[in-house]
């Protein structure tokens, strides 16, 4: 039985739907994270699970017991903001310890587990600071210690990372995943990039408009993309015309639509072998190429198509220039057919 | 030519400065002067003035009315707008264009024209309103209001209202705690500044206490004017304790808004 389970859940602001029939389950220690455009309503799916925003039908489970109308209070579910939302007029230590006084504690009680939370997120030192003497990352992990101190039983993560610069960003990605594992907590994250959804999650659920349009694990959603959104938003895949990929591969396929990876496209070299799956050569022009530091982005006009290929930028010597008339192979493994 | 530019600019702030103290310099040595007819310098200093003044039980007592009169229409204005604005703030974020209409709207009449209109109201009412002090505490509302919903809604804007309740309802408080423990002490600063910006607007109003009360329940604007006619000395002296008065709370005022400034 899943830890977190929900049925049919729907939200609306006035005429607005937001979200309708949203169904997921999730186990308990599971990183999951929600993934999709800005407007998709994963936010506010992350506010209804926390009790901010009002179901307007549904139901929602947590270790079996219906929590749908509980109030947030009561939930025992964490949450970090992307804003921080400290407490401008609290200390570091009061900050972290509020939830704690809420539940009637006093600070000399908790002195230990308060130390324990500020060496958790390596904060140790900074009790008396205010949040506005703190930087970004800092402020971030105080609003992680205030979360956990309470052990709730689910942490939401909305946006936590998209205030921080990129450093930073990776630092604190890899503290909250040390951090989740060590306590095994169910985590739900909720992020607009890519990237850092890949990196993080167990699993990832797509959403678009208000609806999941894909979940599963991270190598799941990059390969086998379910349609054309979701190819275009998780990589740089090529999207031609079923009609197209029917004539170039010698395929059969009925979907209007097949995605390639620009990194299952290979530049011909003279001289070297390849396998047998990685044939249909094309030749190509090469319009514009784009150095990505590890890797060169290629734009190749093929027949009327315009295709991007990824190469790894293994040697400077290698960088084609515009208007090289190539060869191009394709893994023909890798060619997946979406809907739109 | 840097030099000689500050010197332009310091010369231009002093005669300034200056300028404006001559009134209240002149005042002052008039109420310490035993008597200042024909000649340049008074005739010799006295503190008679501020011992008559200060001893003198009707002038302490519309002090004491004038106090009360404001202290009361404050803390009625802070129990009121502060629960106001966050309603406004948390639950009908749209509402504040309305408000900031509704306390313009003391400014949009004249004190000498809303007073008439207030003792039409209620002058024939079946208990007896105009003449008491009520009926001013309730009018200094009004003149508070604006004061006091501008400085306290910019501290609003300047908090994110809505992520700190939710992050504090996620913590297990209600509203009300969150709103005691987290929004309150956040708006001190705006809550104090325009509380003494108030209190020293109120404790020179004259035209409402004057038209609505008058001489029933004498105030301290209304003590002055009924004391015009005595010594000058005694006048000087009389605004130069109101005129300590007001500069001892505003400095008060900005000594407590800066201690908020951790």
């Amino acid at each position: 039985m899943s830890y977190v389970k929900i049925n049919s859940l729907s939200k609306r602001f006035g005429d607005v739907t937001v979200f309708e029939d949203i169904e997921f389950n999730i186990e308990k220690g599971e990183f999951v994270t929600l993934l999709g455009p800005s407007g998709c309503g994963k936010s506010t799916l992350l506010r209804t699970l926390a009790g901010l925003d009002k179901a307007n039908a549904g139901q929602i489970c947590v270790d079996g017991v219906d929590i749908t109308n509980v109030s947030p209070q009561h939930r025992e579910i964490g949450m970090v903001f992307q804003s921080y939302a400290l407490f401008p007029n609290m200390t570091v230590e009061d900050n972290v310890f509020f939830g704690l006084k809420m539940k009637g504690s006093s600070k000399k009680e908790a002195k230990v587990n308060l130390q324990k939370m500020l060496t958790l997120v390596e904060l140790n030192g900074k009790e008396k600071f205010y949040p506005h003497e703190l930087s970004g990352g800092q402020r971030q992990r105080v609003a992680l210690a205030r979360a956990l101190i309470v052990k709730p039983r689910i942490l939401l993560l909305d946006e936590p990372l998209s205030a921080l610069d990129a450093k930073i960003r990776k630092n604190l990605r890899q503290q909250i995943l040390d951090i989740q594992k060590e306590l095994n907590l169910t985590t739900i994250f909720v992020t607009h990039d890519q990237e850092e959804a890949m990196l993080m999650s167990d699993r990832i659920f797509l959403m678009n408009k208000g609806e999941i349009i894909q979940q599963g694990n991270p190598v799941e959603i990059y390969t086998k993309p379910a349609n054309e959104f979701v190819a275009s938003f998780m990589g740089n895949y090529n999207l031609i015309s079923g009609e197209t990929a029917k004539h170039w591969f010698n395929i059969n396929t009925t979907s209007p639509k097949v995605a390639i990876r620009p990194e299952s496209i290979y530049i011909k070299e003279a001289g070297r072998h390849y396998a047998d799956h990685i044939s249909s050569p094309k030749s190509a022009k090469i319009i514009s190429h784009q150095l990505l530091g590890n890797i060169i982005r290629y734009n190749l006009k093929v027949e009327n198509e315009v295709l991007t290929v990824d190469l790894l930028n293994r040697s400077s010597e290698r960088l084609m220039p515009k208007g090289s008339e190539i060869e191009l192979l394709f893994n023909l493994n890798e060619i997946q057919p979406v809907g739109t | 030519m840097e030099n000689s530019k500050q010197f332009v600019h310091k010369g231009v702030v002093y005669s300034i400065t200056t300028l404006l103290l001559i009134p209240i310099l002149a005042t002052f040595i008039y109420s310490l002067s035993s008597s200042w007819g024909a000649t340049i310098l008074p005739d010799g200093f006295t503190f008679k003035w501020y011992s008559s003044l200060l001893t003198d039980p009707r002038f302490l007592d519309a002090f004491g009315r004038s106090l009360f009169i404001c202290i009361a229409s404050l803390l009625l204005a802070t129990l009121l707008v502060l629960p106001m604005i966050f309603v406004v703030f948390y639950y009908y974020p749209k509402l504040d264009k309305v408000m900031n209409l509704l306390i313009l709207l003391p400014f949009a009449v004249p004190p000498v024209v809303s007073s008439v209109g207030l003792l039409q109201l209620y002058a024939n009412s079946s208990f007896q309103l105009v003449g008491t002090p009520w009926i001013l505490i309730g009018t200094y509302f009004t003149i508070a209001l604006p004061f006091m919903y501008r400085a306290i809604a910019n501290s609003f804007t300047a908090i994110n209202l809505k992520d700190l309740i939710d992050a504090a309802h996620l913590l297990g408080a209600t509203t009300t705690k969150a709103f005691l423990l987290i929004i309150l002490p956040n708006l001190k600063k705006g809550l104090l500044a325009s509380l003494f910006l108030s209190f020293s607007f109120l404790l020179g109003e004259f035209v409402f206490a004057n038209i609505l009360v008058g001489t029933r329940y004498e105030t301290l604007q209304i003590y002055l004017y009924n004391m015009r006619q005595t010594s000058g000395h005694f006048t000087s002296a009389l605004v130069m304790t109101y005129f300590a008065f007001i500069f001892l709370s505003t400095w008060l005022a900005s000594r407590l808004t800066r201690g908020n400034n951790q």
